[in-house]
């Protein structure tokens, strides 16, 4: 059986997380339930799991190789062109600090970037269930589970309140 | 948390001197009603946009005519240029950094100045266009023609000049820059686009399906953007006063013999900040009284960051009086030079205006309490400190293109000024009509207003009462 999206629409907080109380009930597993809101809301507002990231790995890998390409494009000029300047060694720290240091946050820009890209799952060519209310205020419910589940899930909705709910 | 009900339509809310200070815009129409104005074209706005027109070309035609007549060969005809160049740069790059900077701090009140903040990134696109001419007009690093004491190589920050400096390294630093805070932007602007896409048509319908067609704002996708734009906007501050750096210290500090000046970039930064907080406050002035946006921004911004801009103000002067001393206490002939042809000489009445209009009269207008508790106080005193910023980079750049023989050991004697021409003049009116021109035409393609931010804010913030006052009530989620 082919799992389906099925959206629940509320018009008040309190009403979707008892929503997600319901289908906790149910045997949804959390893993298939997403909140849909217009704003961030405050952590475990709706009573929902944890969504753990590790957008950070990525500026830290492309800092790591911005800086080994400054630090290897300095080095290997010096050593090409050894040219004596003001009496200092002709591999010194300071010179290649500029370079090195743009190298660094150009790559962690870069690479922050393909880290959001890459997390959020883009390009998304296929758009999912949505419903425009819920830009004014209203939350929305979204589970993603088998069909033969939606029957218990709209019973959960229909329970919290939902004022409308939508199928593919 | 404050529910809809409990929401108060426009106007202010505060009493006795804070009155209108705090507002409260209705969650359920937020979306709709910023999106309107976005697509609206009022006849200021037509107005603007055409006088912004009229500079850009006035400032091209002068471009056009200098490039023609004086070429790329000599830097001293371009002096103004790079000074007009600077004071945009400086101004524009760092107003993004303000919505990164007070994200950070979690305020209530940076809200309505987020995006007002974040637009200014589309400058920076123009700034990468308009740094390429200073790139060419820049003398060579090698002196093609010693003669004398003559210095064989430049003084210059790249030291044994590795492979692309300067002008790889250099324009790589304006496009990363560009690229960070188009990239702030485009993930802070995600959910308004998504949300308006409802209410767009044509071309702005197929942008915002294009740019944020995959937002449904999830917790996953709320949580990414967080983090996005925590890592950027730190990024964007580590990168900005590096590009400051280099870009003071090569266009300004090593076009002058012997200037060597450990004050000047931090200076140069901490006017950027001043400057760009200033030209947000005045944004925000003129969307709040004539833009519709009175029910969005309060007084609340204003009096808030007008203590910031105070402390900004007083540390420039700081940093001025600490370059100033210690070359002065110096009093090396040719460190003598140098403050005699930046301060005391040729340019003394520029410089006067520059102290007149970066310090004092902000100084005066910002301790002031009523005035920085009014709406319209900080953003005078903001547009006094624009006008002293664009004198000190005019000054500094026009008398750092024009020194004349680059390759001195040090400044031998004290140049003549060289004040601004007519063609000089039109580039500098073009160069603020480019800012005003992009920054209005983006103003039409993203809200203005950060949507998301301003109902996250509705969640956190209302009014209640204490005895017999009226109080704003604040929640702290994190």
């Amino acid at each position: 059986m082919a799992r389906r999206p099925i959206l629940g629409v509320f018009d008040s907080a309190n009403s979707a997380a008892d929503a997600g109380d319901g289908l906790r009930r149910a045997g949804i597993p959390e893993t298939d339930v997403d909140f849909l809101t217009d704003t961030p809301y405050p952590e475990g507002a709706f009573g929902e799991r944890e969504e753990p990231h590790r957008l950070y790995i990525f500026p830290f890998i492309g800092a790591l190789l911005g800086l080994t390409s400054g630090i290897l494009l300095t080095s290997m000029t010096q050593v090409a062109y050894p040219m004596v300047t003001g009496g200092k060694p002709i591999l010194s720290i300071p010179p290649m600090a500029v370079v090195c240091y743009e190298g660094t946050m150009l790559g962690a820009i870069l690479f922050t970037v393909l880290g959001i890209i890459f997390e959020s799952r883009l390009p998304k060519l296929k758009a999912g269930l949505y419903d425009t209310r819920i830009t004014e205020g209203y939350i929305g419910v979204l589970v993603n589970t088998e069909e033969t589940q939606h029957g218990e899930v709209e019973t959960a909705f229909g329970q919290a309140g939902a004022v409308d709910i939508k199928r593919e | 948390m404050a529910s809809s009900a409990e929401q108060h339509h426009g106007g202010g809310h505060g009493h006795g001197q804070h009155a209108g200070m705090w507002v409260f815009p209705v969650r359920e129409e937020i979306t709709r009603d910023v999106a309107g104005k976005t697509f609206a074209m009022p006849s200021p706005y037509k107005l603007a946009l055409g006088i912004a027109a009229i500079l850009t070309i006035l400032g091209v035609v002068g471009f056009f005519i200098r490039a023609s007549s004086d070429g790329f060969g000599s830097p001293g005809p371009w002096g103004y240029y790079a000074g007009i160049f600077s004071f945009v740069f400086m101004v524009t790059g760092a107003a993004p950094l303000v919505a990164a900077a007070f994200r950070f701090t979690k305020s209530h009140w940076r809200r309505p100045l987020s995006r007002v903040a974040e637009l200014f990134a589309m400058v920076g696109i123009v700034n990468i266009v308009l740094f390429i001419p200073l790139l060419l007009a820049m003398p060579p690093i090698k002196n093609p023609d010693v003669q004398g004491s003559d210095l064989e190589i430049r003084r210059t920050l790249w030291f044994e000049v590795p492979i692309g400096a300067p002008y790889t390294w250099d324009i790589l630093c304006f496009v990363g820059l560009a690229f960070c805070s188009v990239m702030i932007l485009w993930l802070s602007a995600t959910p308004d686009m998504a949300q308006a896409r409802a209410t767009a048509t044509g071309f702005r319908r197929s942008l915002y399906g294009a740019l944020a067609g995959w937002w449904f704002g999830t917790k996953r996708q709320w949580n990414h953007q967080k983090a996005g734009l925590a890592l950027l906007g730190a990024f964007y501050f580590m990168l900005l006063i590096f590009v400051q750096f280099i870009f003071i210290t090569e266009f300004a500090m090593s076009m002058v013999p012997f200037w060597k000046d450990s004050v000047l970039p931090p200076m140069y930064t901490v006017m950027s900040f001043q400057t760009g907080l200033s030209l947000i406050l005045i944004v925000m002035f003129i969307m709040r009284r004539w833009g519709g946006y009175e029910n969005y921004i309060g007084k609340a911004p204003f009096w808030s960051a007008s203590k910031i801009l105070l402390g900004l103000t007083l540390l420039w002067t700081y940093h001025l009086f600490a370059f100033f001393i210690t070359y002065w206490y110096g009093r090396l002939e040719v460190e003598q030079n140098i403050l005699k042809y930046l301060f005391t000489q040729p340019y003394l009445v520029v410089f006067l205006g520059n102290m007149l209009f970066s310090f004092f009269i902000p100084f005066a207008l910002l301790i002031w309490n009523p005035l920085r508790r009014s709406d319209w106080g900080p953003p005078l005193a903001g547009l006094v400190a624009l006008v002293g910023s664009l004198l000190f980079n005019l000054r500094t750049f026009a008398a750092a293109f024009n020194t004349g023989n680059h390759f001195e050991f040090a400044l031998s004697h004290v140049p003549a000024a060289v004040w601004p021409d007519i063609w000089d003049i039109c580039i500098i009116l073009g160069g603020l009509g480019i800012v005003a021109l992009v920054y209005l035409l983006s103003a039409k393609l993203f809200p203005p207003m950060s949507i998301w931010e301003v109902k996250e804010g509705t969640l956190y913030q209302k009014m209640d009462t204490l005895m017999k006052g009226e109080y704003l009530v604040l929640a702290k989620p994190e």
